[in-house]
């Protein structure tokens, strides 16, 4: 028997920012052999492989980062797959799950600081080029721990907190993860004091 | 993609529905979720993703209301102000202090025609900052 796992991901989407809640329906598939637990062992194993599938899934374009299930909505009849003989069950669950938006404005940490601009974090996403054209009146000072500094003296330096605009993301698909541009043009965007 | 360009700032869904949670709320769900592994193993941290991990402590580290009831309050008082689900979220993660710094973090809650002048937006950012006093 075949003990593989198959997805099928359709997303109903509600799409706003950050951090979603997501009701999404999967088929989870379980081989032949675990069909003869009974009802709740098989419901276990359901559920584990739900949320195995869910962790190593990681994120997608549509939705953004997976980070939990929340609830179990439903687990359907099963259905036998004709030449496996391993029965696939679809399964309705709610979870949440990150994506970052343009024009969106949330706080980041700087984890590099670089020649033409510095590297944020965010949440799962490790991937923010905040570029020093888009760092209006802050230059570059080198040194053992290089900064951006301002003309009123205001720091941007590794682990400062920094309040930014999205201008725009990227889906890389073979790493599964996203890239963000961001920008401090605008009110109240820049370093923040934690 | 059909239907939505990557990373366009979100309008309401096709569904009619938008549930968009704040980083307090994400917070109280995350941590929930890492205490019950905390119980059902002996080495929580290895159960979980990296983005799970990461997430949480962003999360703890952005949530301007640490206390659960606090965090039901907070969606419960913006909720009353007619506010689409990101514009809610993103007021009570930036906690703006001012009208104005308000409007530039939500610049949407200031279009024509929407119900909201700047008496109202005060009234809710007062709101939220009692909340933040008694917590």
């Amino acid at each position: 028997m075949n003990f593989w796992l198959f997805l099928s991901l359709i997303a109903e989407m509600w799409k706003t920012e950050m951090f979603l809640k997501v009701q999404l329906p999967w088929n989870v598939i379980i081989p032949a052999e675990c069909l003869d637990a009974k009802g709740l062992m098989l419901q276990r194993s359901i559920i584990i492989r739900l949320l195995d599938a869910f962790s190593n899934k990681k994120a997608t374009q549509e939705l953004g980062y997976f980070l939990a299930v929340t609830t179990l909505e439903n687990i359907g009849e099963g259905k036998v797959r004709q030449h496996s003989g391993d029965v696939l069950f679809p399964v309705v669950f709610s979870c949440v799950t990150f994506k970052l938006f343009r024009g969106e404005i949330l706080d980041g940490v700087v984890h590099k600081v670089l020649k033409h601009g510095v590297i944020l974090r965010c949440g799962p996403v490790e991937n923010i080029y905040l570029s020093c054209q888009k760092m209006p009146d802050y230059r570059y000072v080198p040194g053992e721990n290089p900064v951006f500094l301002n003309e009123k003296l205001s720091k941007i330096e590794k682990d400062v907190v920094v309040r930014f605009i999205v201008m725009g993301t990227k889906w890389l698909e073979a790493e599964r993860e996203f890239q963000a541009l961001v920008s401090l043009e605008g009110d109240y965007l820049g370093p923040l004091s934690d | 993609m059909s239907g939505e360009e990557e990373g366009k700032t979100p309008r309401s869904s096709k569904l009619g529905m938008a549930k968009c949670l704040m980083n307090c709320e994400v917070a109280v769900i995350l941590e929930h979720k890492y205490e019950q592994l905390q119980q059902m193993s002996d080495d929580p941290l290895n159960q979980v993703s990296q983005v799970f991990e990461k997430s949480l402590q962003y999360v703890k580290r952005f949530s301007r209301y640490k206390n659960p009831d606090a965090v039901r309050q907070v969606r419960e008082i913006l909720s009353r102000y007619q506010l689409a689900e990101f514009e809610l979220c993103v007021l009570g993660n930036l906690c703006p202090e001012t009208v104005e710094e308000a409007i530039a973090m939500v610049p949407s809650i200031k279009t024509k025609g929407r119900a909201h002048d700047d008496e109202a937006i005060e009234k809710m950012l007062n709101d939220l900052s009692l909340i933040k006093k008694f917590e």
